[in-house]
Formats: C-alpha cells, structure tokens, sequence
C-alpha cells in the first residue's frame, strides 16, 4: 500500500491546545475522512499538510518522494499537485468568478478554464447574477462551490480538504461525493482525497480510510471495512444491561434496552445472552470513540 | 445489481455474491476485465474500499486474477474443477450434518428421513 502523505511527530502548540501526530500516513489512491469535533485539529492539521501552515515541529512527506524541508528548492514540485478547498479566504473578498479564472490561470499551470466553467454550471453557480457577484457577496453555500470548481478545474494528484460539505445542501453533498469518485476514477490509484468532516454521516459513502481526532491527537484510524469489523454494534434488552456494559466499548441504555458497540475480540463474552448483532455504521463506530476519548460537561 | 443497505450483509459480500453468479453462469465471460475499482465504486455511488474488498474476495475464492496496473479478469472457470470444488464443499457440509446428529443422539435411520424429506423439498 503507497502512501500519498507520511507524517512524523508533527507539532503545533498554541495556547490551550496542541496539535501531536506521532505517525500518521494517508494511503494512495483513496479518499480518506479526519473525523473529529469543531476545535479537535483538523483545520490545524489541514493547514500544515497544505501549506498554508508553516510553523510547525515534524516531518511530512509528499508523494512518497518530497521532503518539508526541501520546500524552497526547485525540485520541489508540491504546490502544483495539490488542490486546496476550505471555508475562510481561499479567494479575495471583491473577486468575481472571472479575475478567480484569470488568477487561477497565472497561478497554476494545470487549470483549465473551461472545466471551471463547466463546473460553475454542474454546481449551479453559473447564473448571470452569481458569476458577477463579488466573492464576498456569496453565500456560504456558493462560495464553497466557487472553490470546490477552481480545485476540480485543476490538474491535481491530491485534493485537501477542509469541511467541504459543511455548507452544501443535501443535492449538492450528493453531487460533491460524486466529484469525489470520479476524480479518483480519473487516474486509477494514482489520485487521492482528504477532507476533513464533523458531520461524517454526509460523506460516509465516499469514506475508504477513516482517521478520527480528539484534543489534537488521532484516537483511532484504519480502513472503513476494517473499522466495521473491529467495532460491532449490539442490541439487547434492558435486564441484559448491566452485563454488556461491562463488556460493551460504549454504550446506551434506557428503559427498554440497550444499544452499543463491541470490540469484535470481545464479542464471546456476551455468547449466551439474547443480543443481535450488526455491522455499525462509521458515524456510529466515530461517535462511540469520540465519547471515550471526550468529557462531556 | 442490487444492493441492500439494511439487509445485515456487508455490501462488499453482496457485490461479490452477485459477481460470482454472473461468472458462473457464463454472463461474465472467461478472461473478461471487471470494472476497474474506482469506476465500479463510482457507479455504485459507494466508497472504493468496499469495491476492492469485494473484488479481493472472488480472488480469494478463485474467480477472478488480478493483473497488475490492468485490473481484476475472470478465471477460466473449469466446470471439472468446479464441480470438484463444489463437490468437496457438500462432502464437508455433509460430515458436519452427520456430526451433529451423532452430538443429538439422532439416529442413522432418522437422518436419512430427513435427508430425504429436504431433497424431496428442493
């Protein structure tokens, strides 16, 4: 399995929080999720891989071949490669859908006007009205959709990120999954996706390799497949309850039953009791780990 | 294809059940390339890993190979060595029977009854 991102022992501390990423590698080929609550650094991790961060402790490389530290070198063919979307400043306020062309154009040499173009439309920003608006004048929803068309009008070998479904409606979060895929199906193996979610529900079929955050650390990672067999979901009945919870990863009970996850290693020890089992979904598998790893006040 | 959300059975194992079908009935045919992964997991409105999971469970059952940089072709499916295969896997499921009614305390007579009876059922 190729890695598109390797990282080690990335550090960023601010005041109240730190960012710390031992190890961390993103697979080649795939569209992989972070997962985490608002404030759990994503946005900061992003940042830093896209280099939009630069100051920070850690070793990242690129491709499987660039190094950080070789940033400024001539060899250092990154930025090209890389797409970036998020939802503050990626474009100046007054910009209107043309000078977003025109500077995309001078600043990259794989974009592709009428592809952008094409995808004003495909995203339904294309009305006279929208294109003429200055960018700061967009809703939220159309100006994620600007930036969404200026990455995708790109050539590109990975597509960072940051919250892009946050403020689509639903047709256009089914519309963005499917740019997704097909941007992967584009260059079989060779593409790759990492965006950053706090609502996995929406991107959870796009999902192949999951990562997910609390307090600046990864708690958990691994293949959406895997996860779904390392965590299983189990139902049962209220006077079973107090056995399962000692069993159970997490879990929630009321009146009339309870309902929780199970590490697959430990599903014996509930042999005997009437409990159904089923393959958890990965909003249910990230918010049983995020409830481990979290104080609710 | 179908797939079921809420069935109980992953959709990797679906894809592959209904995968498998076609190759054994012929509608895919001998050394025919599947989809490619990507364009599969596009079309199906799914994410690549359940393709790949799929496809590398008809490998691991011997239907398909995989060629590097080509993508997954179907096996010469042998209907000699199918039927071997097949025949194998009755033998198995059928000592495991036997064991089973010997545990019960079923006896010989009583489990050809019923062997009969399901036969008599198909």
């Amino acid at each position: 399995m190729e890695n598109v991102l390797e990282i080690v022992d990335l550090k960023k501390k601010f005041k109240g929080f730190e960012l710390n990423v031992k190890e961390l590698n993103i697979p080649k080929g795939f569209a992989t999720a972070l997962i985490g609550e608002n404030g759990a650094g994503k946005s900061t991790l992003l940042n830093i891989l896209a280099g939009i961060r630069v100051d920070y402790k850690g070793h990242i490389r690129y491709f499987g071949k660039y190094e950080d530290g070789d940033r400024d070198k001539e060899e250092y063919r990154v930025r090209e490669n890389i797409g970036y979307t998020g939802p503050g400043g990626v474009f100046l306020p007054h910009w209107t859908a043309k000078e977003v062309a025109e500077v995309s154009e001078i600043l990259f040499e794989g974009f592709h006007r009428d592809r952008f173009e094409q995808l004003c439309s495909d995203l339904a920003i294309s009305t006279t009205q929208d294109k003429s608006k200055k960018f700061s004048a967009l809703s939220d929803g159309n100006k994620m959709k600007m930036v969404l068309a200026a990455a995708f009008a790109r050539d590109t070998s990975l597509l960072i990120m940051d919250e892009p479904a946050s403020p689509l409606d639903p047709l256009m979060r089914d519309k963005l999954c499917c740019m997704i895929r097909e941007y992967l199906a584009e260059e079989e193996g060779e593409r790759s996706v990492l965006f950053s979610t706090h609502n996995i529900s929406d991107m959870e079929n796009v999902t192949d390799y999951a990562i997910i955050m609390e307090h600046g650390k990864i708690v958990e990672q691994g293949f959406v497949e895997d996860l779904k067999e390392k965590y299983i979901l189990v139902k049962g009945n209220a006077e079973n309850a107090a056995l399962a919870r000692k069993v159970l990863y997490s879990i929630t009970e009321n009146k009339y039953g309870f309902e929780g996850i199970c590490l697959a290693d430990r599903l014996d020890e509930l042999a005997g009791l009437n409990v159904e089992a089923e393959t958890p979904t990965l909003f249910q598998i990230s918010v049983a780990i995020m409830k481990q790893n979290t104080v609710i006040r | 294809m179908i797939l079921l959300q809420n069935s109980g059975e992953p959709i990797y194992q679906q894809i592959a059940t209904q995968l498998k079908e076609d190759i054994l009935t012929g509608k895919l045919k001998q050394g025919e390339y599947l989809p490619s992964i990507r364009s599969l997991a596009k079309d199906l409105k799914i994410s690549v890993i359940t393709t790949m999971k799929a496809y590398e469970l008809l490998q691991e059952e011997g239907l398909v190979s995989a060629a590097q940089g080509k993508g997954f072709y179907v096996n010469a499916q042998d209907s000699e060595m199918l039927k071997e295969q097949h025949l194998r896997k009755v033998e198995e499921n059928l000592m495991n029977a036997i064991a089973a009614a010997k545990i019960a305390g079923i006896s010989r007579k009583e489990l050809e009854e019923l062997f009969l009876t399901l036969l008599g059922m198909e």
